[in-house]
């Protein structure tokens, strides 16, 4: 089966230092798969080369087996994009902004479809109407999550998705995240929790200083052995 | 189309943006009043003042008893009025003379007596519709579009939007394009309303508002190349308006003292003292030397050309002539220089489209330098005319007769 994402040999430098070397892993269709790292391993930057924002420097990225800078547009079709403390428009409500960032990538969806997507997320009612300058920040993450789930594309990039948001809103998140691969869809998030990584996803790479240092794989009906990951991850920043 | 209901959507929920092109409203509303006032009172003048020269003539004529007293005591009310697009552009109606009283004496003096007059308007310039497309329409546009993709970098926001969009055209083409839309409409709408309470010509509005349009995109093209600097908006906002600084003012300013330095123009002031110190002069010379270049000049009145007498009006006006003559190599060189001047600023313009398109207007509007020249060559034809009319009387001298007076000629401005 072709992976929706692949990096084969990922390399990038920027202003002469190499940000990301010789990465390589896949995610398959209905695969979870979460790149682990501290401050500045390089996990966002390998999030945006799969968008076509970053230039590979050496290698490939490849979503549905295309090279990205072959067509970036049709890549960037195929995924929902999840930023880091997304901010969405503050003098617009989360209805307002849903319906603006799924008119700009083309998708008509109705007020009902966008409730359930809220609803989906725990985002109270009488907070949908109001502007998003006064969410909390998890409130805005969970709008994002919501735009994420409408946009309806068979691959998912999250970057740093559960920041801000509150231990109950966490579960939920790594729920919906697995119903969503058990639906098909692949999901590549990046994160430093390495518990949340543990709980939710397929395999795990470790990143530091822009190289893949180690990954696991979580055995059929299992999850990931967090203390294992754990002690990987404090390993590898402390060398 | 859905692209533009989407960012018309998010438009009208900008507040910064609806408030810059509010003000263009406004300041287009504005500069299309001011013009229109200015121009009615300028149609109002003139109007006024025909019945008052037709009046102040009679009067004059009334005392008279013969041609060469009639010839000395009557003016003549010479006028460029304001074209029916003068409103968007008064141009150099403000520095230089669009009424002159003439009468029979010589004529460069009268033209060019008035030449200094608002010398405030030459340095700063009027706030009509042309400066503001000109000059102050480029600053609103990037006030609007400066931070396009700035701010969303700020926000956080930019690579989620372009992403989300897959295209970056999909987005931030239809979200300037609308900006620069609902600018260029809200200062077209007022100046379309003053074109039609004026009565101008569709095809003059057409090319004004396609100069304003293309000016603006021409702006619209910097901003965007400037823009795609990852460069936070105030560092953008502050390279921007350097640039509009350099082309609106910094370059104008250079191309009009090198031309000025490289095409040297006489003052009005030196053919007028020119002019009145050969007049004055010929009241101490024989008249013999006035009389010879004057016949030189209109051989027909060679055979009634001798002055008998001490003083003859025939002599009279042909020291007026001649003194003309001795100014008009100054004259000449004044107009030219002029003209040259205008050519090589016409050139200069491409380097600015703040000053193409106030020249585009003035073009449009009939108040640039060209027109004004034309109207001083009308003055000249006109008073030609009155010595057509007056010499056969003052050399041939048939008796007075004061009804003869309502066949002098009238002027006619030109269209």
């Amino acid at each position: 089966m072709t992976p929706s994402l692949e990096a084969r040999s990922l390399s990038l430098v920027r202003d002469g230092n190499v940000v990301l070397n010789q990465v390589s892993f896949t995610a398959a269709p209905g695969e979870v798969y979460a790149l682990l790292g501290g401050n500045g391993a390089g996990k966002s930057t390998t999030l945006l080369t799969f968008l076509g924002f970053l230039q590979p420097s050496g290698g490939k990225v490849l979503v549905g087996g295309r090279e990205v800078a072959a067509d970036i547009e049709a890549a960037r079709a195929q995924i929902a994009y999840l930023p880091e403390a997304a901010s969405l428009y503050g003098h617009l409500d989360a209805y307002e902004n849903l319906s603006y960032f799924l008119d700009l990538a083309g998708r008509k969806v109705t007020r009902a479809a966008i409730d359930a997507a809220l609803d989906q997320v725990a985002l109270p009612h009488a907070a949908r109407t109001r502007r998003m300058q006064a969410f909390s920040k998890g409130m805005r993450q969970k709008t994002a999550i919501a735009l994420a789930l409408l946009r309806d594309t068979p691959i998912l990039l999250l970057d740093e998705p559960t920041s801000g948001l509150d231990p109950v809103a966490i579960d939920e998140f790594h729920d919906m995240v697995k119903a969503l691969a058990a639906a098909g869809r692949t999901v590549l998030m990046v994160t430093h929790d390495v518990y949340g990584a543990c709980q939710v996803a397929d395999r795990v790479g470790l990143l530091r200083g822009g190289r893949l240092v180690g990954s696991f794989e979580a055995a059929e009906g299992q999850r990931i052995d967090t203390e294992t990951v754990h002690a990987a991850f404090a390993e590898r920043e402390a060398a | 189309m859905s692209a533009v209901l989407r960012e018309a959507r998010f438009l009208l929920r900008d507040r910064g943006a609806l408030l810059w092109i509010m003000l263009a409203l406004l300041l287009s509303v504005a500069a299309t009043g001011f013009g229109i006032a200015e121009v009615r009172d300028q149609r109002a003048t003139i109007a006024e003042l025909l019945v008052e020269d037709a009046r102040d003539r009679a009067n004059a004529l009334a005392g008279q008893s013969d041609w060469g007293g009639a010839a000395y005591a009557a003016f003549h009310l010479t006028y460029a009025p304001p074209s029916e697009f003068s409103f968007a552009a008064l141009g150099q109606r403000d520095t230089a003379p669009w009424l002159h009283r003439v009468r029979m004496l010589a004529l460069e003096g009268q033209i060019h007596e008035a030449d200094t007059k608002n010398a405030d308007f030459g340095l700063i310039g009027r706030f009509d519709f042309a400066f503001l497309a000109a000059a102050v329409a480029p600053l609103l546009l990037i006030l609007l579009l400066h931070d396009l993709r700035g701010q969303e970098r700020v926000a956080g926001r930019h690579d989620l939007l372009v992403a989300t969009a897959g295209k970056p055209s999909r987005l931030w083409l239809p979200r300037a394009g609308l900006r620069f839309a609902g600018l260029a409409t809200a200062l077209l709408l007022p100046f379309w309303a003053g074109a039609a309470i004026e009565g101008a010509g569709m095809a003059k509005v057409l090319a004004a508002s396609a100069l304003v349009l293309g000016a603006l995109a021409l702006w619209w093209l910097i901003i965007e190349l400037v823009g795609r600097a990852q460069a936070s908006p105030p560092v953008l906002l502050t390279a921007l308006v350097g640039i509009w600084l350099a082309l609106a003012l910094l370059v104008p300013a250079v191309a009009r003292a090198a031309i000025e330095a490289s095409t040297p123009v006489p003052d009005g002031a030196e053919i007028l003292m020119l002019q009145r110190e050969a007049v004055n002069g010929a009241w101490d010379l024989p008249k013999e030397a006035t009389m010879r270049p004057f016949l030189a000049a209109h051989p027909e009145w060679e055979p009634l050309g001798e002055v008998t007498r001490p003083f003859e009006w025939k002599w009279y006006f042909a020291f007026q002539q001649v003194g003309d003559g001795q100014a008009a190599p100054v004259a000449k060189a004044y107009r030219e220089g002029r003209i040259a001047r205008d050519r090589a600023a016409g050139i200069a313009a491409f380097l600015s489209p703040t000053a193409l398109v106030e020249r585009g207007f003035e073009r449009l509007a009939a108040t640039d330098t060209a027109a004004m020249i034309a109207y001083e060559d009308a003055v000249r034809a006109y008073h030609g005319e009155l010595r057509a009319f007056y010499y056969p009387m003052l050399f041939r001298d048939p008796p007075y007769d004061p009804a003869v007076l309502s066949q002098l000629p009238g002027y006619t401005p030109a269209q």
